[in-house]
């Protein structure tokens, strides 16, 4: 059975409402069963009537975003991958992707044939081989089971987002705090953590240096899947937030001074979502970062011992262990 | 005339008194000519800076922009490119199915009795293969695409070249028309699939004017305009039209409107609404600065929750209406 599934070609849907690009993207994906329409309001019917694997949507169409198009389709299809192809990466855009679109990658135009070709077929090989994950809600009960168990790391040395977090979340979770990637590295080394709210740098604190820390998202995500990271950022730069989309696929992306509301709603569907995965392990291939070149980058940018002590982590999900 | 000694005294007297009192009052002529060469320096370095302010947004919305017109040529960009490397491809593929008919045709060639019907048999095969894959016609439309793409991308890069005006600085005889159209086009990414536009051109008499300047002018008034209208359900409406010694232009939003508080600041330099970091409160000012050096005026008309119109008015020049003539006759 599995076997005939994978013998059908990959059902891709590319919405744009410029013709001769789902024109050009119908010949580039011709050896696939290629679905196009330049109408966004009937992308989310024809990906659910088609059974579509994976959706590959442009940005800004008259009526309606690219990010809205595609969060209607997680509703109505979730069972197909969400791709963003966009010649405009204004900063909004990209958050929307990342916090309603839930997108598996962001893609730039004008794109790379291979590459965007790579990228839509593993994202078709995910869409068939692993489970869609049911909404991140969990029920009253298993919510709090999950909420005694997992914790909640912070790593960030700005004492105000340190100080908002605290008020906001330890009354309800398990909040640690890591001021520095030694201590982060401690924290997840003794305890089940299961949601890393992580700035993109230090250096808040003391006079020392600014240190980056989505290389050791980006790293963490790549040995640790089942992880779910949220990112708080004052710094609001469209490329750095692709790439941590691309290379780190986080889960959430929270602007500073973080608020009570959102901050709340996302650690609490980050909970739930680890907890889905820690259920269903296959499933933390649809979150998954490709070993692409770049990324071997970002790993050279964390030091040989934080690698280390990242890869040698205690894998909390048995299945996950055997994948790595 | 002789004079008498005491007139002679008095003379005397009165220069003395005069050259004393110079004398006296020099120190103090003195401080105060240093005072004024310092204001003037003041000012000087005020203007500079000011106009210094004023270059820097003007390049800030110059880099704004530019981002913007590269970013809309990311589109045909990107299907122009992926045409191209399909369409080499595809005549790829072509030139197998090809291979495969020649090598038929030479089977066909040398056959005997015996291997004839295998032989036309695999000509056959070529032949109904070339036919069920137009690889050739795919590659034709790929190639007429991409051949649109490519003047759409020609098309935006002289948009950008036409308001940039760099091959013209300096004053000329303009129709505002097409300053108008060019800044459209240059804020087309702000407007696109948000905004409807509407545009109602007279015919114009041209306008003695600094064309970079202008363009400038209506930039930042569809800027602000498109920036009042942040939904998805604004129009923009320009008109344009000649008055008996002007030229009119319209540029009117369904915005919120300005309140009574906001209006009278709304050309001071740097006054904004934005947040910070988001307006320079430069924008109008700019504005207000160009259309009065060019002797014309700008006049506001707001209604709360019903939008905004913005009118420019600029004088029109008498020679200018007999050039477009002139050249009509040659």
């Amino acid at each position: 059975m599995s076997e005939v599934i994978a013998l059908r070609p990959l059902r891709v849907l590319f919405v744009d409402d410029e013709a001769r690009i789902t024109r050009a993207l119908r010949a580039l994906f011709r050896d696939f069963e290629a679905h196009v329409t330049n109408d966004p309001a009937d992308a989310p019917r024809i990906a659910s009537e088609r059974d579509i694997d994976v959706v590959v949507c442009d940005q800004r169409m008259p009526g309606i975003t690219g990010v809205d198009c595609l969060r209607e389709i997680r509703q109505l299809a979730p069972r197909a991958m969400r791709i963003l192809l966009t010649g405009f990466s204004d900063l909004k855009a990209v958050l929307g992707s990342v916090n309603e679109g839930e997108v598996f990658r962001f893609v730039s135009k004008p794109w790379d044939n291979r590459e965007l070709r790579e990228i839509v077929t593993t994202a078709g090989r995910i869409a068939r081989e692993t489970p869609a994950l049911a909404a991140d809600v969990l029920s009253a009960s298993e919510h709090e089971q999950a909420r005694d168990q997992v914790g909640v790391l912070v790593i960030d040395d700005d004492t105000t987002t340190q100080q908002r977090l605290r008020e906001f979340l330890q009354p309800h979770y398990h909040v640690r705090f890591a001021g520095n990637a030694e201590r982060a590295l401690q924290i997840l080394e003794q305890h089940e953590t299961g949601v890393v709210i992580c700035a993109t740098e230090l250096g808040h604190g003391d006079a020392g240096a600014n240190s980056d820390l989505t290389g050791m998202v980006k790293v963490l995500k790549h040995y640790h899947p089942c992880i779910v990271t949220i990112v708080v950022t004052d710094r609001a730069n469209s490329q750095t937030a692709i790439d941590l989309i691309n290379e780190g696929q986080v889960y959430r992306m929270l602007l500073k001074p973080i608020r009570m509301g959102p901050t709340r709603l996302s650690v609490d569907s980050a909970i739930a979502r680890y907890w889905q995965l820690k259920r269903a392990p296959s499933a933390v291939r649809r979150f998954s970062v490709m070993p692409r070149a770049d990324n071997v980058v970002s790993l050279a940018s964390v030091s040989d011992t934080i690698l280390a002590r990242i890869r040698q982590l205690p894998s909390r999900i048995a299945h996950i262990a055997r994948l790595g | 005339m002789a004079l008498s000694p005491s007139l002679l005294l008095m003379t005397l007297c009165v220069v003395f008194g005069a050259a004393a009192a110079w004398f006296l009052c020099e120190p103090r002529a003195r401080r105060l000519q240093n005072d004024l060469a310092d204001v003037e320096a003041d000012l000087k370095a005020q203007q500079a800076s000011q106009s210094h302010i004023i270059h820097t947004t003007k390049l800030a919305s110059l880099g704004q922009m530019v981002a913007g017109v590269a970013h809309e040529i990311n589109t045909p960009l990107g299907f122009v490119k992926s045409n191209v490397e399909v369409v080499a491809d595809l005549l790829a593929e072509h030139e197998v199915q090809l291979g495969r008919l020649m090598s038929g045709i030479d089977l066909l060639h040398n056959a005997d009795a015996v291997s004839l019907a295998r032989a036309r048999e695999a000509l056959i095969r070529a032949r109904n293969t070339l036919a069920t894959q137009p690889l050739l016609g795919d590659a034709r439309d790929l190639l007429g695409d991409a051949s649109e793409g490519l003047k759409s991308i020609a098309h935006l890069v002289a948009n950008l070249k036409s308001f940039a005006r760099v091959d013209r600085d300096g004053m000329d005889l303009v129709d505002l028309n097409e300053s108008v159209r060019s800044a459209l086009a240059v804020a087309a990414h702000l407007l696109r699939d948000r905004v409807r536009v509407n545009t109602d051109f007279g015919q114009l008499p041209r306008v003695r004017c600094m064309p970079s300047q202008l363009n400038q002018v209506f930039l930042n008034l569809i800027t602000n305009a498109a920036q009042a209208m942040p939904g998805e359900s604004g129009t923009l409406s320009i008109a344009s039209r000649a008055t008996a010694d002007a030229v009119e232009i319209t540029v009117a939003d369904t915005g919120g409107g300005i309140p009574d508080s906001v209006l009278p600041k709304i050309f001071d330099p740097f006054f904004t609404t934005k947040p910070v970091g988001e307006g320079t409160g430069i924008g109008l000012s700019i504005v207000h600065k160009i259309v009065k050096s060019h002797g014309g005026s700008i006049h506001v008309r707001t209604a709360i929750g019903q939008g905004t119109t913005f009118t420019v008015s600029l004088p029109a020049e008498l020679r200018a209406l007999a050039a477009p003539l002139r050249e009509k006759a040659a």
